[in-house]
């Protein structure tokens, strides 16, 4: 078997909150394999891009990375990012707008993100430049103008440019085209699936849309109150759901499906819980229709690397 | 019955340069056509659903429908009245102002944070001078409440105290506060998590069958369309392209911008 590009072991995020604790991030583990795009997915609050910025060690105070490990090719980089970020792994952020300088031409911002990471003269930094943005599809003599110039899905395109300047192996996308029209976002959704195809990047993409995971992701990992509540081959998650909260997700997505027309959808009861009151045991009971004593009083385990729920639990061995 | 007729309906935007700038440079005015001649009609109880991507001219045209803002050319009929008609009288106007409520996007923009819920839900009851009694007010705030799945204590409460989805169960509050019939919904769930999003628009078809509500319903997502509207129109730079029943267009679209829509859009259907 291939070794993981990523590795992911027991990984807490938390927050001191006057004499309490509180978990962001609660015991998450998972790997991703090079090559593949891995979908991160949840409600607001459930802990995905706490997870990326984890990843990335940009992590700042009060939050803390309490425990766990994180491993790029095998090297511990939960302590110090600093080596690989922006080099061997870099971030595409959800509004393109903010995060590329508004008084500087997109050319001079490539250049200095490929002679940073990459051992090049400035000449060919700019012709690097140049192939780079044919690459994601946009005309090679723009390479001097502003971002304003430039329409919302162009923008998000020369930020992926920046991405990949570096040639980096994991590319980690939180929420890529939620700012984005449809149209839009199916062309750059696209565009990330052709480039981690061609050049092999890994790629995490962070969203709350079940339908961008549906057509984009290899395998995806659910997540609720910071914790890993299912994880699978996408296709295995979406059509059949182990955890009763992906379920709940994957029912009450409305699809595009005259035959839905006028039924009710199925909604979860309640909301996700805030970090400072988090239930006992498993954090979704309230929300459960299964929900038993158990499930009120002790956290369940992720079983047979796939469901953390105790419906799924068999008897087999514990992990 | 149809209950809005919307009859050419034009709005123009004036981005022109100042007159003596234009005289200098001679440059031409700059006029753009954020509505250009749509025509629809919305039967009584039933959803009418505009979809189209940004800057399409959806909520222009639900401001124009609203009454809250004149169009530049052809004309909107609410239940046979203009509300742009000069000639109408202020109580008429009135009348057609509290039978049109909105919800609008952002449920955290759209609610004043310095008021308690109970007189955000109060205010559109005294306004219109519906109910004079205080304690018959109250009484009928805790059923709104009640009604869109909030707890009468919710009263005392601030908005901030709320998660987006009750936030937006709110917002539905108060636009039922004025007995209203018709509701125009802008993008009413564009701001929350899909759980909840299920929540309010179960509650939203709830209150339809309910109350026989007649709602306007814009959106970019398709999806949502689907499961809300009894006609939709698509709407491509300010022009409707398309209009027709919900399942028939959804099954056989006709015009290449709604089939490149509804190819474009991340189904979760694809899968199952």
């Amino acid at each position: 078997m291939t070794k993981p590009l990523l590795e992911i072991n027991q990984l807490s995020v938390s927050l001191k909150k006057r004499r309490q604790v509180l978990k962001a991030v609660d015991a998450l583990s998972f790997k991703i394999y090079p090559g593949e795009i891995v979908g991160l997915v949840g409600e607001s609050g459930a802990g995905k891009s706490m997870t990326g910025a984890a990843i990335l060690g940009l992590i700042d105070a009060p939050l803390f990375i309490s425990d766990g490990q994180i491993l790029f090719k095998g090297e511990r980089i939960d302590q110090d990012a600093s080596t690989v970020r922006g080099s061997q792994i870099s971030m595409i952020f959800q509004d393109p707008l903010v995060s590329l300088n508004p008084l500087r031409r997109i050319g001079d911002q490539l250049v200095e993100t490929i002679t940073t990471h990459l051992n090049m003269s400035k000449a060919e930094a700019f012709k690097r430049a140049q192939t780079l943005l044919k690459d994601v599809g946009i005309d090679p003599s723009r390479i001097n103008a502003y971002p304003h110039t430039f329409s919302g899905g162009m923008r998000q395109r020369v930020v992926i440019a920046l991405a990949l300047a570096s040639e980096p192996e994991l590319i980690i996308a939180d929420e890529p085209t939620t700012a984005l029209d449809v149209s839009v976002q199916a062309q750059i959704l696209d565009l990330l699936k052709q480039l981690s195809k061609t050049r092999g990047t890994s790629i995490i993409l962070i969203t709350h849309d079940m339908g961008v995971i549906a057509e984009t992701t290899d395998r995806v990992a659910v997540l609720y109150s910071g914790r890993l509540a299912e994880i699978g081959s996408t296709k295995d998650v979406l059509t059949d759901p182990q955890h009763p909260y992906t379920k709940g997700l994957v029912a009450a997505t409305p699809q595009i499906n005259a035959a839905s027309l006028h039924e009710k959808l199925y909604q979860i009861p309640g909301a996700m819980p805030d970090l400072d009151n988090i239930p006992q045991g498993c954090a979704f009971n309230p929300r459960c229709h299964s929900a038993d004593d158990r499930c009120r009083t002790q956290h369940p385990p992720l079983f047979h690397d796939r469901s953390a729920c105790w419906l799924n639990d068999d008897g087999a061995k514990k992990p | 019955m149809s209950y809005v007729t919307a009859h050419h309906l034009t709005r123009y935007y004036d981005l022109s340069d100042p007159w003596i700038v234009r005289r200098i440079t001679g440059r031409p005015k700059n006029i753009l056509t954020a509505v250009d001649h749509v025509s629809f009609t919305i039967k009584k109880g039933e959803t009418y659903a505009l979809v189209g991507e940004s800057g399409s001219g959806k909520s222009t045209i639900a401001q124009m429908v609203s009454g809250l803002l004149k169009p530049s050319g052809g004309m909107v009929q609410i239940d046979g009245h203009d509300p742009y008609d000069a000639n109408l009288s202020p109580e008429t106007l009135r009348q057609m102002r509290q039978r049109i409520q909105m919800v609008f996007q952002s449920p955290y923009a759209s609610l004043n944070p310095r008021w308690k819920v109970g007189n955000i839900i109060l205010e559109p009851i005294k306004s219109f001078n519906l109910i004079e009694d205080s304690t018959e007010q109250l009484k009928r705030v805790t059923s709104l409440l009640d009604q869109v799945g909030l707890s009468a204590r919710d009263a005392h409460k601030y908005p901030h105290e709320f998660s987006g989805g009750q936030r937006q169960r709110i917002s539905i509050a108060r636009a039922l506060a004025s007995q209203p019939e018709m509701i125009i919904c802008d993008e009413p769930t564009s701001a929350l998590d899909v759980s909840v999003q299920a929540q309010v628009l179960n509650l939203l078809k709830d209150l339809q069958q309910e109350f026989s509500l007649t709602y306007l319903f814009i959106s970019h997502d398709l999806a949502v369309i689907s499961t809300m509207a009894n006609t939709i129109g698509v709407l491509k730079n300010g022009q409707l392209v398309e209009e027709a029943g919900a399942t028939s267009l959804l099954n056989a679209p006709q015009h290449d911008y709604t089939k490149m829509l509804l190819s474009s859009a991340p189904d979760i259907g694809a899968f199952i």
